[in-house]
């Protein structure tokens, strides 16, 4: 295979007609035609507004806020024409030869492959975690400023402008550009070689997905610098009328959102259609391990959902820019249609960041137990159950604002069902310890970790669906706490057991398994002692989202901001952890964790094409301690079953 | 592993009672509302001690040396204990639900004998009017032990209206009503704290609720009333209380608002004309040390022309001179 593809790599270096080096290097996808193409991509946008006022005689001629819109659409698509992410297109539409058959943008052969627009999902989903973990350390960084400014009473720091724009843009870029995206990642990774796949159904619009996702994230984080008022300070729930009424800066939230939305619905489409179609032979859905369940879920969930949040988002750019009246009272608009249509998409959301965590947990705990996992089906049904559900529940988080009453019980009704769902998934992970061979390595540290925590995180959940307790606790640190409990021990907490446990995978070395203990430890600690007392402060009488607070808060919020600097300073140990091993750790072999999904019947990493032969698949995926039973027959018909190799510690 | 439920169990239980988590209840309300937070929390204990006692037994027993390549026991499900973990959660969210409607309902239904407060909400202040006397104030005044209905408005952006001790809150929205009742139990000072962010001066937006006895309210309306009746100065100091003070300091009025600039500093030396385009066109002049688009630009539509020259009027006599 790999020789092929250099061939084909031949032909496209041989395929323009001679030109000098420079001007194909000029021309050609990539950095360097980025690197002019986004600059013209500029100016073009700003003569186009001012061309259009001219014409129209719109005055000034320079509106900041239109001009910001159109920058901010046609940069990102400049930079993406650029890099070469609609070549192929581009080719297919004008007539040129396409190549149907060309994967030389597959495979990274140097570091230098990550960088370009590389079609193949084990370098995407590299780019993803890469970039997203970039991201995250953005963002923590953010709520090290925020815990800074709360470890006394009064103002110290930062004024109430750049606080408001800290926790706004902290949220939306753990949500949008961490969360949401890290999952995205773990499964592009994963989900292909688990089902027996070459690749993902549709490699380039993969690609496409990728490069989206920078675009977000550079946008939310240049909101800081807008000389007028700074950067989008109305929460990432960005209620109306106060985001419309916003300096300038809460554009970067709307236009950031847009990319955001459209990466996340590119690769939930290419999930289903992959999971649906390109499964091995034999992979019936009762034999797709639960991580394929979970990702086949939130895909669901983010094609039906995500598209709400663009609309509301673009409702409230209309408003601003164009001056329309969604949701102005002023003229007519209805202020609480914004978050009815907001929290349409957001509530899924919280599921769009769980589900594929509670595939990860699945894994990890089966494999680091030695068990069946107790219940699968019963734990994929619950999946979609939570899906189903998941639309029916929104407007619990407008049990406050002055929604019509009659809305508030059904509401409550579903929610409290969501509760018998998720407790099926607690029960049916502690089963699976039960009468199990535990090993407590990093990734079931982690995942462990995330069933106690999210547990927490489910039962003060419970507190806020009763619609008498949620009145007292809506839009205090209750809820401050209870977000993070499902947020931090939920999602977090199984990322980085997805991380670590995939790492000999992706990165074909092992990584330190005592420092990663040593990050588990401190993470732990530091994360409840951040985030519990945060539960009496809600309930005691602190808002969320205040920059200053009653003095009788003071000792409590100092303590909360020592242990956060403690939790921001594991991402360190984390960090270490992961590019020193990379670079040095032990070489890997290709199943160090003695696992059965298809993932680890391959090297480490994974040859170009995943399988040389495509898998047959006979089994579950969870058979452990059953004797003679397989999940698949690799590599033609030889039947004898894979070597057992031997486990790696340090 | 019964053992270590319990342990864990009882240990909840004490960090659930002996720990104050809720602030006192000082209404009809409050109490009602502690009643479901309390059979929450009964039923919430009992789950997490189970599952505390599960996962820290089995990560106790069934833990493996490093060098154990043996797998567990290959146990796929047990349909009879799904079928219980299944119901019993079902039965125990169905109790929570129930329990919640009934209070939700006893604690939402507007009785037929009821006094009125209207609410409105600006950035970043309060303001309460009371029908049946007329008066209109910048605190929250109630007598003890009757029902309340506080009709709420907003004329800028979304706020929300609490008072921990009455546990009840409710968003103020612009463009609609929404109310919230309150039966206060407990004579004393309260605070008003606004929830939701409604701007820069969201942190500080907070009112004083005073809750009397009935002898007491009416004195308080009579004074309030006489206040208000009292022309010149007053007027404009009574309405730099309720709209300015909690984002300004003015010694003279007595309030200690940090969001904008101290007035006693930066309107030294100032005219009147200096200070009505300060008012109404905020961003004309920007103190050093402070943001454009911090002050509301609403403050031109929202006085009336008399309220605006008597506030300037009161600006000009006092700010800096004690």
């Amino acid at each position: 295979m790999a020789v092929g593809t250099r061939g084909h790599e031949h032909t496209e270096v041989a395929a323009p007609p001679p030109r000098g080096k420079w001007r194909r290097r000029l021309t050609t996808g990539g950095w360097i035609r980025a690197a002019w193409v986004t600059p013209l991509s500029f100016v073009l946008a700003t003569l186009l507004v001012i061309g259009c006022r001219a014409w129209l005689d719109y005055h000034p001629l320079n509106e900041f806020q239109v001009l910001l819109t159109a920058w901010m659409i046609i940069v990102p698509l400049g930079f993406l024409v650029g890099i070469g992410g609609f070549d192929y297109w581009f080719y297919w539409a004008s007539g040129r030869p396409t190549r149907p058959e060309d994967h030389s943008g597959h495979g990274a052969r140097s570091w230098k492959d990550y960088f370009r627009v590389n079609t193949d999902h084990k370098v995407i989903g590299v780019q993803y975690l890469v970039t997203t973990i970039f991201f995250f350390v953005a963002a923590g960084m953010m709520a090290m400023f925020m815990r800074a400014e709360l470890a006394k009473p009064g103002m110290q720091f930062v004024d109430n402008n750049t606080f408001n724009g800290l926790f706004s843009v902290h949220a939306s870029l753990m949500i949008f550009l961490f969360v949401i995206p890290a999952f995205a990642g773990l499964g592009n990774y994963v989900i292909p070689l688990m089902i027996g796949a070459p690749d993902m159904a549709f490699p380039r619009l993969n690609a496409l997905s990728f490069w989206l996702l920078p675009i977000a994230g550079l946008i939310m984080l240049a909101s800081f610098l807008v000389p007028e008022g700074g950067a989008f300070a109305a929460g990432w729930t960005n209620y109306v009328p106060l985001s419309v009424q916003q300096p300038p800066g809460n554009l970067f939230f709307q236009m950031a959102v847009q990319w955001a939305g459209a990466s996340s619905i590119m690769t939930a489409l290419n999930f289903l259609v992959t999971i649906i179609t390109m499964r091995a032979p034999g992979m019936s859905f009762w034999r797709m391990p639960l991580l394929v369940w979970a990702n086949f879920a939130t895909s669901t969930l983010v094609v039906l959902a995500t598209p709400f949040i663009a609309g509301s988002q673009f409702f409230i750019l209309l408003d601003r820019v164009l001056h329309t009246n969604f949701f102005e009272p002023g003229g007519d608009g209805y202020a609480l249609g914004y978050q009815h249509i907001f929290w349409f998409y957001s509530h899924p959301a919280v599921y769009i960041m769980m589900l594929p965590g509670f595939g990860i947990a699945s894994e990890v705990i089966a494999v680091f137990a030695r068990k069946p996992v107790f219940g699968y089906r019963l734990m994929a049904l619950s999946l979609m159950a939570i899906l189903v559900l998941g639309f029916s529940v929104w407007a619990h988080h407008m049990f406050v604002s002055g929604m019509s009453p009659w809305l508030r019980i059904p509401m409550m009704a579903t929610t409290m069902l969501i509760a018998i769902p998720t407790g099926i998934k607690v029960f049916s992970w502690l089963a699976t310890l039960w009468e199990g061979r535990i090993h407590f390595k990093t990734p079931m540290l982690f995942a462990l970790g995330f069933v106690s925590m999210f547990v927490i995180g489910g039962l003060s959940g419970v507190y806020l669906g009763s619609i008498p307790i949620d009145i007292h606790a809506s839009d205090t640190y209750f809820i401050v706490a209870h977000i993070h409990y499902v947020l931090f021990g939920g999602s977090l907490f199984t990322i980085f057991a997805g991380i670590y446990y995939w790492f000999p995978k992706m990165t074909g070395r092992m990584y330190n398994e005592r420092l990663g203990k040593i990050h588990f430890w401190l993470t732990f600690v530091g994360f409840n002692v951040t985030f519990f007392p945060m539960h009496w402060l809600g309930l005691q009488g602190m808002p969320r989202r205040v920059s200053d607070y009653a003095d009788r808060f003071g000792n409590l919020n100092f303590i909360i901001s020592v242990a956060s600097f403690a939790l921001g300073a594991s991402t360190i140990i984390f960090l270490y952890n992961m590019i020193v091993s990379w670079r040095r750790g032990p070489i890997a072999p290709g199943n160090p964790w003695r696992a059965l999904t298809l993932e680890w019947q391959v090297s480490s990493p994974p040859p170009i094409f995943n399988f040389d032969e495509i898998p047959q698949v006979v089994g579950s995926p969870y058979e452990y301690g059953v004797r003679g039973a397989r999940h698949a027959v690799l590599n033609g018909d030889r039947a004898e079953v894979p070597e057992r190799e031997q486990v790696v510690s340090h | 592993m019964v053992l270590v439920g319990a342990a864990v169990g009882v240990a909840l239980a004490l960090v659930a009672v002996l720990i104050p988590w809720l602030p006192p209840a000082e209404s009809t309300e409050a109490v009602k509302i502690d009643d479901v937070y309390w059979f929450v929390t009964i039923i919430c204990i009992v789950i997490f001690a189970l599952v505390a006692g599960v996962s820290l037994y089995a990560v106790w027993k069934f833990r493996a040396a490093p060098d154990d390549t043996d797998d567990g026991a290959p146990i796929h499900g047990h349909t009879g204990l799904e079928v219980v973990w299944t119901a019993v959660p079902a039965a125990l969210v169905t109790a929570i639900t129930i329990y919640s409607g009934i209070v939700l309902n006893q604690i939402d239904t507007v009785p037929k004998d009821h006094r009125v407060v209207e609410v409105t909400a600006q950035q970043f202040a309060w303001s309460f009017h009371y029908p049946d006397s007329n008066v209109t104030s910048g605190v929250l005044a109630l007598p003890i032990g009757q029902t309340t209905e506080l009709k709420l408005q907003a004329k800028d952006v979304i706020h929300s209206f609490w008072v921990p001790e009455w546990r009840m809150k409710e968003d103020a929205v612009p463009g609609i009503t929404t109310n919230v009742l309150v039966t206060p139990t407990k004579e004393g000072t309260f605070t008003v704290i606004c929830t939701e962010l409604c701007g820069l001066g969201h942190a500080v937006m907070r009112a004083q609720a005073l809750v009397f006895s009935q002898a007491d309210y009416e004195k308080w309306v009579a004074d309030e009333k006489t206040k208000a009746a009292a022309a010149g100065s007053t007027a404009g100091k009574t309405l730099f209380t309720q709209q300015c003070g909690s984002c300004h300091r003015l010694a003279d009025a007595g309030t200690e608002g940090e969001v904008g600039p101290d007035l006693d500093k930066v309107l030294v030396g100032k005219d009147a004309e200096f200070i009505h385009e300060s008012i109404v066109n905020p961003n004309a002049e920007i103190a050093s040390g402070y943001q454009p688009n911090v002050m509301p630009g609403t403050f031109g539509e929202s006085l009336t022309d008399a309220q605006l020259e008597s506030l300037v009027d009161y600006l000009v006599k006092t700010a800096g001179k004690s």
